[in-house]
């Protein structure tokens, strides 16, 4: 497989604008260059024109009220795609997301594939992971299928990340699949390359289970970027009717990349979604979560972790979408912020009229350790139906001192009793994420963020 | 001559600028297991918080030694490292954290070095099998989802690991039943030795039909009002704490 370098140079004319016809021109090439069935073409010529038919966000919207106006670039351009199959520009450090033991994984850098495997089990069942323009060309039935199936893109980030992406993966489990380890999709930012826009599809089947871990890492943490990489990335995740699909997003990008990302989950009926997500990096981190629940009896339990140091911002905007009845959705957002960082949830629970006997939950705690951190939990309820049950909790706060004086009056000093209690808090948050070797690295990385010279880290 | 192992010394201490504890004074030598029995709204709490160093109570005078040595002045930790431990009456849940590994940092915290994980292991299953707690038990976050009993066992569970050398149990017996009572009981006698003091603080005289005490105190208003042996917790027993209360009441009176 060969691919051509795709020259990103000439897009990067202008910040909040660009050019239509330059931007069809680059979507086009860099489709030609990755190999790509003409549909697939299509298709990110379709998403280009729905994005550029609308508009950037202007901070008026309720979901964009408390983004800092500077600090996410309105900006749209083809990332770079790194050329040949047989080597890279760049080094990656030994990578701290590496996988234990895995069924199966795709890592790729530039959007240059640099490992791609499948256990023989996972493959004997039929259960695929693979870089998405490969599978657009090996499975072209399944992609046409699938991909966008969540609905229309929602904001001009989600319909440019649909038309521009310059490296994605495919994950799929045939019905009644089973598949007990976990998959692992690893992404090397580069940081010398400026912007990247991600996009990963997950279907899981009638009754598979399948769980797929998504984590992304800078290759180098020290470097001084002269200007904010954007990253964007398309999380598409369908369960259909029994399945269980669970999904766990790592990132910890450079200290100056603006992330955002819109994470689309499907519950069928009687199915389950698990969504974990984890920050640590970047310099400002705006996580969309939209679940929707439009089956009968489905459950989707959405969990988000994050530790705040320096001047962070991470926000995070979910929806819990009830029409089916009986169904069931439980988000947990927990953050420690320490230094001057600030977080933000927006969290809407929609309940349309025919979603009776809906259960749907609400929880997020923010805890500051201090005095320049803030956060700000917004629970939103909108409730048409009459017969459900649903709740929700906001708290912001220090440390209980009625724990930290437990654990004094067993010996342990202060600052360490601080350290267990914050990483228990957020230890409850990763235990839902399905690999153990994964949730030692949040706990490592949970342990990084908080150390006071973390500076260089 | 050396010191008591353990003094409290007119100590005053207040809640948010309230007065609570009021002079008290108490001498505990090795060896000794103390009652201090008082009704509700006595100070029993506050004292027991107040003796680990628990923030929100303010110590306006006196003083508090272990082995001669002042501990007002010393932060919670490093008064548990000497060798003082509190049995919390409401032992706080610490959610994510595992019991396993609380017990293991807070071990290697009174050794002031690291315990080996071999020798852990063997000291903590001797512990959990004397106190008939299952080796599961250790697995789960602290204190959290625990039943009353269960909360009570694992702070003598902790009593039983940590070895300290004054035991101040802040009302151990409040919310057993009868077996749990006798276990956590056990867990206290086979701890004490010649070498270590016990403050059983308590509201009923039923734990000390288990743990017998040297000596019986009586606390009203803040204050000792009357010490005896063992038989003062009978008197309290059949009388209750009127008459001590009415006899405080008219000390202050006249005083």
């Amino acid at each position: 497989m060969t691919q051509a370098t795709l020259d990103a140079q000439s897009a990067e004319s202008s910040d909040a604008e660009f050019k239509p016809d330059d931007l069809r021109d680059q979507v086009s090439a860099l489709s030609r260059a990755k190999g790509e069935p003409d549909w697939l073409l299509a298709f990110r010529l379709a998403s280009l024109e729905q994005a550029l038919g609308m508009e950037w966000w202007t901070g008026q919207e309720e979901s964009w009220r408390r983004t800092p106006q500077d600090r996410l670039p309105r900006r749209a351009r083809v990332g770079h795609v790194a050329g040949g199959s047989n080597g890279t520009s760049i080094s990656v450090p030994p990578h701290v997301f590496a996988p234990d033991a895995h069924a199966g994984m795709v890592h790729q850098i530039d959007g240059r594939v640099a490992a791609s495997d499948l256990a023989d089990e996972a493959r004997a069942q039929g259960v695929i992971i693979k870089p998405l323009s490969v599978a657009a060309r090996e499975h072209a039935g399944l992609i046409q299928e699938w991909l966008g199936a969540v609905g229309p893109p929602q904001d001009r980030y989600d319909a440019f990340g649909r038309a521009l992406w310059t490296q994605g993966v495919f994950v799929y489990a045939p019905r009644g699949a089973v598949v007990d380890e976990s998959l692992f999709y690893l992404i090397t930012q580069d940081v010398a390359r400026g912007d990247h826009w991600h996009y990963t599809l997950v279907v899981a089947e009638r009754e598979s289970q399948i769980s797929l871990i998504d984590a992304g890492d800078a290759n180098d943490r020290r470097a001084e970027i002269g200007e904010t990489p954007l990253i964007h990335a398309s999380v598409e995740l369908i369960a259909e009717d029994g399945a269980k699909l669970q999904f766990a997003s790592v990132q910890r990008w450079h200290r100056q990349t603006a992330a955002i990302s819109t994470t689309r989950g499907r519950v069928g009926r009687d199915a389950t979604i698990q969504v974990t997500t984890a920050a640590f990096g970047a310099d400002l981190d705006k996580q969309r979560i939209d679940i929707d629940m439009s089956q009968n009896g489905g459950y989707a339990d959405i969990r988000g972790l994050f530790v705040g140091d320096g001047n962070q911002h991470i926000e995070h905007v979910t929806r819990q979408h009830h029409k089916g009845v009986g169904a069931t959705s439980d988000l947990l957002i927990r953050g420690v912020l320490t230094d001057e960082s600030q977080a933000v949830q927006y969290g809407l629970i929609r309940i349309e009229p025919e979603g009776q006997k809906t259960n749907a939950h609400q929880t997020m705690r923010n805890l500051l350790l201090d005095d320049g951190a803030g956060a700000d939990p917004i629970p939103m309820l909108e409730i048409e139906a009459d017969d459900v049950k649903c709740s929700h909790a906001a708290a912001v706060g220090p440390v209980d001192p009625d724990q930290l004086f437990y654990l004094q009056a067993r010996g342990i000093p202060p600052k360490v009793a601080e350290r267990m209690v914050v990483r228990g808090f957020l230890a409850e948050i990763a235990d839902g994420v399905p690999d153990e070797h994964m949730r030692d690295v949040i706990d490592e990385l949970v342990e990084i963020q908080l150390e006071p010279a973390k500076g260089a880290s | 001559m050396t010191s008591p192992l353990f003094e409290i010394d007119a100590l005053e201490v207040a809640v948010e600028d309230k007065q609570i504890v009021n002079r008290l004074s108490l001498t505990l030598q090795p060896g000794e297991v103390h009652a201090i029995m008082g009704p509700n709204g006595s100070g029993k709490s506050t004292l027991a918080n107040s003796l680990m160093g628990h923030p929100r109570y303010t110590i306006n005078g006196g003083d508090i030694r272990l082995e001669g040595e002042s501990v007002v002045e010393m932060a919670p930790d490093e008064r548990a490292r000497l060798g003082l431990f509190l049995a919390f009456q409401y032992p706080t849940d610490i959610p994510g954290v595992s019991m396993i590994n609380f017990l293991r940092r807070a071990m290697s915290a009174r050794r002031g070095e690291e315990i080996p994980v071999r020798e852990f292991r063997q000291v903590l299953n001797e512990v959990l099998g004397r106190l008939q707690i299952d080796e599961q038990f250790v697995r789960r976050y602290v204190n959290d989802g625990f039943s009353g009993g269960e909360k009570k066992r694992a702070e003598i569970l902790q009593l039983g690991l940590l070895e300290p050398k004054v035991a101040v149990m802040d009302e151990t017996d409040s919310g057993l039943d009868i077996d749990a009572l006798r276990i956590v009981s056990e867990g206290i006698n086979t701890f004490h030795s010649d070498d270590n003091a016990i403050l059983l603080i308590t509201h009923y005289q039923r734990i000390l039909r288990y743990v017998q005490p040297d000596h019986v105190h009586v606390l009203i208003d803040g204050r000792i009002v009357e010490s005896g042996d063992a038989s003062l917790a009978e008197v309290l027993e059949r009388d209750g704490y009127e008459p001590f209360m009415e006899r405080t009441k008219e000390e202050v009176l006249t005083s």
